[in-house]
C-alpha cells in the first residue's frame, strides 16, 4: 500500500484579497486581463441591475437606500455561504478525514470580515431608511439576487487565489461555475422585473372562470334571437316641489297591458356621504293584462332617459298572478340630478317590462356579420400586401443577390453617363407627370391613373436615360481623348455627388448639431454645413473617380448590392406595427393603412428570402449560358428563374400565411380588419364578441396554415 | 484559329492558376489538354471564352485580340465558341428542348427572352441537333429526368445550336463511365470531322487522348510542360510522363 501524497490546491492570499476588495482585480494582477475585466463587468452590471430593480419595484426615491439594502443582503448571504463552506470543510477534515482539507484560518478570517461589515452596514442602514420603506422590498427575489451575487463574489475570490498561485497560467480554470451563477442571477432579476407571482395566478382564478366560458364558447352571440317585449311606463315627477301635482296616474286598459302608480309626485331617495340610504316616497304600483305566470322586471329611467334597475328600494322581479295583474310597493330610488342643468319639472319613468323567451331567428347576429366582414377584410389585406410585395420584391431581389451582382462592372465613363442619364430621365418624368396632371385639373384632382402614369414614366425614362446616357457619354468621353475624358467624367461625378452631399449636411445640422449644440446656432449655420458637406462629398467622388480611372471597371453591382441589402435590412427590422402607425398618420384609419404597412415589411422580407434563394442556385447553368453568348437578362430568364421558381412560390405562400396573421395584429392599432373591431370589443368588455373574433381568427389561421403547407409541399 | 500568348491567371485569393501559357490551336484540330486536377485545365478553357478574366497575356481569336473586348462584342465571339462541361450544366428544371434552344441565345435579341420566344427555324434546328446526338424522343422531358450520358448529349446539342467554329470541352466524360465516354467523345469527333469544328478538350485518361486527339498540350501547376502530336503521346517516356503528372504518378489505362 502506498501513501498517496495529495497536495492541496495552491492558493495565493494576496490575489484573493485583491479580488475580495475589487472583483476581478486579483485576476488582472495575475495577468488574466480579459477574465478579470469580465468578472468586474459582470459584478458591476448585475449588481447595478439588482439595485436598480429593487429601487424601481419598491419605488424608492433614490438609489442609495436600495444600494444599502442590497449590500446588506449580499453580505448576509455571503456570510451564510462562508458558513456552509466552512462546515463542509470541517466535515471533510474531521469526519471523512480528507487529507486535502487543511488549514482553517481563511474561513475564520472571512467570517469575521463579513460579520464586521454586516455590523457596520446594518448600523448605516438603520439610519438610512425607515422600516416602512424597507418593508416594500420584495425580499424573496432580492435575497435570491443578493445570494447569487455573493456566490459570484466568493467564486471569483477563490478563482483569483488559484490563478495567482499558478503563476504563468497555461490553461485557465473552468468558468462553468461562474456562468451557472450568473445565469441564476439573471433569472432572479428577470423574475423580479417581470413581476412573476404564481400565487396571484392561483388566488384570482375566479375572475378567469367568469370570463373564460364566454370567450371559449361564444356562439350564442353569433346568431340573432327574436323576443317579444311588453314595456309599459308610468311617468313620475321627483323631486316634488310645493304645489306640484305630477303627471296623471295611468287608467287601467281593458285590452292591452297597463301599469299605474300612486302617487305620481314624490321625493327622491338620498344617499349621503357616509353611505346611509334614505328611501324616497313610497309608490304603489298596479298593473294588468300581462301574461299570467310570467315574471316581469321593474326598471327606472331617469329624466334624461337612462334606465337602471332600482335595487334596494323594493322588488325588481315580480310574479304576475293568474289574472295577468300585480300590485307592489316601491320607494323612489336615489337618482343624481344635476342642479345646475336640470330646470323645470323632473319627470322620471317607471317601467314594467315583460320579456318572452328568446326564439332562434335563423340568421346571424349583427356582430357576427360584422366579424365575418372584418375577417374577410383581414384576409384581403394579407393577400394584397403579399401581392404588392411580390411585385416589388421580385426585381429588388435580383439587386440583392451577390452572385448576380458581383459580375456587374462598368467603366467609369459609362457609369457617370448612366448616373447622369438616370437623373435626367427621372427629372423629365417628374416634369411630364406634372404637366399631364395639370392638364387633367391639378395633381389633387387628377384621376388615380396619374399615379400609374407617373410610375411608368419614371421607370421608362430613367431606364432610357441610363442606357442612352451611358452609351452617349461613354462614346463622347472616349472621343475627346483619354485624360480629358477621364477628367470630365470625374468632375461630373463630383458634381452629382454634391447634391446628396448638400442634403446630407443639412440633415447633419438639423438632426445632430441642433441636439448637441444650440438649435438656433445650428439653424443659422445649416447652409454652411450643407455646403461643406457638399464639397467634401464632391471631393470624395472626384478622388474615387480619379483613383479608379485606370482600373477600367468599377464594381457597380457590389455597390448596388450593398445599398439594397442595407435598405432591406432597415425596412425589415422595423416591425409592421410601427409601419402601421406611420401609415395611419399618412392615410388615416382603415384597411389601406394596414395594407401599406404590411406591404413594406413584405417587400423587405420577401426580397431577402428571394435573394438568398438566388444566391444558393447552381452556378453551372449560368456559366453555360454566358458561354453561349447570352446576355445578363437572357441568363436570368433561362438559367436563374427556372431554378428559383419553386423556392419563390414556397416563400410567397408562407409569407401570405404570415401576412394574414400579422394583419389581425395590425388591426389592433387601427389598420382595419378583424383586429380593429376586436380591440373595440375588448375595450367595451363584450367578451362573447371577443370570443367570436378569436374563433374566426383561429379558424382562418389554422385553415391557411394547412392550405399553405399543402401547397408548399408540392413545390419543394 | 486561336492563339494564346503568355496567358497568366491569378485568382483574387492569390492562387496562381496559369503562368505564362502560350500555344496555338489550328483550324479543325482536336486538341487535348492533359494534366492533374488543379493543374489549370479548367481555368485555361474558361479564360479562352473569358468566363474568367485573365490577369495577363493575350487571347487572339481568328486574328482578333479578344482579351479586353466589351460585353456586347464579347457576346458575338462567345456565340462562335461552344462549351461542354463536366457537370453538363443543364438547367435541370427546364425541358431538354429549352436547354438545347438556350444555345441559340447569342443570336436572339435579349428582350425576346422576356416573352420566351424562339424562332421557328431555331426550334427546327434544335430537333435536328437532338437527332444528331441520338435523343430526339427526349425533347419534352425535364433535363433532370435524363441519365448522365443523355444529359451530356443535350450539352453537346446546346453547343451545336451555336453553329460554333470551336468547341471547348471541360472534362466532358469525367462524370461518365468508359462506354459512355467513348460515345460522347465519338460525337465530338464526328463534329470535328464532319462539320470541321475545332475541338479543344481536357481529358484525364491517356488512352482517350491517344484515341481521339490530333494534338496535345500538358499542364502542370499552371505551366505548359508538354506539347506534341498524337504520336508523341504513344511514345511518351516515363520521364516525360512524370514531368507532366508528378513523381508519384503511375501509368494506368495507357499502353
Amino acid at each position: 500500500m502506498t501513501n498517496q501524497v495529495i497536495t492541496p490546491p495552491k492558493s495565493s492570499p494576496l490575489h484573493a484579497i485583491l479580488s475580495l476588495v475589487v472583483p476581478g482585480l486579483g485576476q488582472m494582477v495575475a495577468g488574466s486581463w480579459s477574465r478579470g475585466i469580465t468578472i468586474l463587468a459582470s459584478v458591476l452590471v448585475l449588481g447595478g441591475l439588482s439595485v436598480w430593480t429593487i429601487a424601481q419595484k419598491a419605488r424608492f426615491p433614490d438609489f442609495g437606500l436600495s444600494f444599502a439594502i442590497f449590500a446588506k443582503l449580499v453580505l448576509e448571504t455571503g456570510l451564510l455561504l462562508v458558513f456552509l463552506l466552512a462546515l463542509r470543510h470541517l466535515l471533510s477534515r474531521y469526519i471523512f478525514r480528507d487529507p486535502a482539507a487543511e488549514g482553517f484560518g481563511t474561513y475564520g478570517v472571512a467570517i469575521l470580515f463579513f460579520l464586521a461589515l454586516i455590523f457596520a452596514g446594518g448600523a448605516m442602514l438603520s439610519m438610512a431608511g425607515n422600516p416602512e420603506q424597507l418593508a416594500l422590498v420584495h425580499t424573496g427575489t432580492a435575497l435570491f439576487s443578493a445570494g447569487t451575487l455573493a456566490a459570484l463574489w466568493l467564486w471569483q475570490i477563490n478563482d483569483a487565489a488559484r490563478i495567482g498561485a499558478a503563476g504563468e497560467v497555461v490553461k485557465q480554470p473552468s468558468m462553468a461555475a461562474a456562468i451557472i451563477i450568473i445565469c441564476l442571477l439573471i433569472f432572479s432579476l428577470g423574475y423580479n422585473i417581470t413581476e412573476i407571482d404564481p400565487s396571484k395566478a392561483v388566488r384570482e382564478y375566479q375572475d378567469l372562470f367568469v370570463l373564460l366560458p364566454r370567450i371559449v364558447w361564444p356562439w350564442r352571440a353569433a346568431f340573432a334571437f327574436d323576443q317579444n317585449v311588453i314595456e309599459e311606463i308610468q311617468r313620475i315627477q321627483a323631486p316634488c316641489p310645493e304645489g306640484a301635482i305630477g303627471p296623471p296616474s295611468n287608467e287601467p286598459d281593458p285590452d292591452e297591458p297597463w301599469i299605474s302608480a300612486t302617487p305620481t309626485c314624490g321625493e327622491l331617495g338620498v344617499r349621503d356621504l357616509t353611505g346611509t340610504f334614505t328611501p324616497g316616497t313610497e309608490l304603489t304600483i298596479t298593473g294588468g293584462n300581462y301574461t299570467p305566470g310570467a315574471v316581469v322586471h321593474i326598471l327606472w329611467k331617469n329624466p334624461i332617459g337612462n334606465p337602471f334597475v332600482p335595487r334596494g328600494v323594493g322588488p325588481t322581479d315580480i310574479a304576475i298572478d293568474e289574472n295577468g295583474g300585480f300590485t307592489t310597493q316601491l320607494f323612489i330610488p336615489d337618482v343624481v340630478i344635476s342642479e345646475s342643468t336640470a330646470t323645470g319639472a323632473q319627470i322620471h319613468q317607471l317601467v314594467v317590462r315583460e320579456e318572452s323567451t328568446e326564439v332562434f331567428a335563423g340568421r346571424l347576429s349583427d356582430d357576427m356579420t360584422l366579424a365575418l366582414t372584418a375577417m374577410l377584410e383581414t384576409i384581403m389585406i394579407g393577400l394584397m400586401a403579399t401581392f404588392f410585395g411580390i411585385i416589388f420584391a421580385f426585381p429588388v431581389s435580383f439587386l440583392a443577390a451577390r452572385n448576380l451582382m458581383g459580375s456587374v462592372v462598368t467603366p467609369l465613363n459609362r457609369l457617370v453617363g448612366s448616373l447622369a442619364g438616370l437623373g435626367l430621365g427621372a427629372w423629365v418624368a417628374v416634369i411630364l407627370t406634372g404637366q399631364v396632371a395639370s392638364l387633367l385639373g391639378g395633381l389633387e384632382r387628377a384621376p388615380v391613373e396619374i399615379f400609374l402614369i407617373a410610375i411608368i414614366l419614371l421607370l421608362l425614362l430613367s431606364f432610357l436615360g441610363m442606357q442612352l446616357g451611358g452609351r452617349l457619354f461613354g462614346a463622347l468621353l472616349s472621343a475627346i481623348g483619354q485624360t480629358a475624358g477621364q477628367l470630365t467624367a470625374a468632375f461630373l461625378l463630383a458634381f452629382m455627388a454634391a447634391l446628396p452631399g448638400y442634403y446630407l449636411g443639412l440633415g447633419f445640422s438639423r438632426g445632430i448639431l441642433s441636439i448637441v449644440i444650440d438649435p438656433e446656432l445650428a439653424a443659422a449655420r445649416e447652409n454652411i454645413y450643407a455646403y461643406i458637406s457638399a464639397v467634401i462629398l464632391a471631393v470624395l467622388a472626384f478622388t474615387f473617380a480619379w483613383v479608379n480611372r485606370k482600373r477600367g471597371d468599377i464594381s457597380v453591382g457590389l455597390i448596388i448590392y450593398a445599398v439594397t441589402r442595407t435598405l432591406l435590412n432597415i425596412v425589415r427590422s422595423i416591425e409592421p406595427l410601427i409601419w402601421a402607425i406611420i401609415a395611419l398618420i399618412w392615410i388615416g384609419l382603415g384597411p389601406f393603412a394596414g395594407t401599406i404597412a404590411l406591404t413594406l415589411h413584405t417587400i423587405a422580407s420577401l426580397a431577402k428570402l428571394y435573394s438568398e434563394a438566388i444566391e444558393s442556385i447552381d452556378p453551372g447553368p449560368l456559366e453555360a449560358l454566358y458561354a453561349t453568348g447570352a446576355d445578363r437578362l437572357q441568363t436570368i430568364v433561362y438559367a436563374v428563374v427556372p431554378q428559383i421558381l419553386p423556392p419563390f412560390i414556397s416563400f410567397t405562400i408562407y409569407r401570405w400565411d404570415i401576412n394574414v396573421r400579422m394583419s389581425t395584429i395590425i388591426g389592433l392599432v387601427g389598420g382595419g380588419g378583424i383586429g380593429f373591431i376586436l380591440i373595440q370589443w375588448i375595450r367595451t368588455y363584450q367578451y362573447a364578441q371577443v370570443g367570436l373574433a378569436v374563433w374566426l381568427i383561429t379558424i382562418t389561421v389554422a385553415t391557411l396554415d394547412y392550405v399553405s403547407s399543402a401547397i408548399r409541399e408540392r413545390f419543394v | 484559329m486561336l492563339t494564346v500568348e503568355h496567358l497568366t491567371m491569378v485568382y483574387p485569393d492569390g492562387t496562381v492558376a496559369l503562368q505564362d501559357v502560350s500555344f496555338e490551336v489550328k483550324d479543325n484540330e482536336f486538341m487535348g489538354v492533359i494534366g492533374l486536377s488543379g493543374s489549370g485545365k479548367s481555368t485555361l478553357l474558361r479564360c479562352i471564352n473569358r468566363l474568367l478574366e485573365p490577369t495577363d497575356g493575350r487571347i487572339i481569336w481568328n486574328g482578333r485580340d479578344i482579351t479586353h473586348l466589351e460585353q456586347s462584342d464579347l457576346r458575338l465571339v462567345r456565340r462562335e465558341i461552344g462549351m461542354v462541361f463536366q457537370q453538363f450544366n443543364l438547367v435541370k428544371r427546364s425541358s431538354v428542348m429549352t436547354n438545347v434552344l438556350s444555345g441559340r441565345l447569342g443570336y436572339t435579341p435579349p428582350s425576346w427572352s422576356l416573352i420566351n420566344r424562339f424562332s421557328r427555324a431555331d426550334r427546327e434546328s434544335a430537333v435536328v441537333a437532338l437527332k444528331r446526338v441520338g435523343i430526339p424522343d427526349k425533347a419534352n422531358n425535364r433535363a433532370d429526368e435524363l441519365s448522365g450520358g443523355q444529359q451530356q448529349r443535350v450539352g453537346i446539342a446546346r453547343a451545336l445550336m451555336q453553329e460554333p467554329k470551336m468547341i471547348l470541352a471541360d472534362e466532358p466524360v469525367a462524370s461518365l463511365d468508359p462506354v459512355l465516354a467513348h460515345s460522347i467523345l465519338g460525337h465530338l469527333e464526328d463534329l470535328n470531322q464532319a462539320d470541321k469544328i475545332t475541338v479543344m478538350c481536357s481529358l484525364h485518361f491517356l488512352d482517350l487522348v491517344q484515341r481521339y486527339c490530333t494534338r496535345v498540350i500538358g499542364l502542370r501547376q499552371g505551366r505548359l510542360v508538354f506539347e506534341g502530336g498524337k504520336d508523341d503521346i504513344a511514345q511518351l517516356s516515363d520521364t516525360r510522363f512524370k514531368e507532366i503528372y508528378g513523381e508519384e504518378a503511375q501509368r494506368l489505362g495507357a499502353r
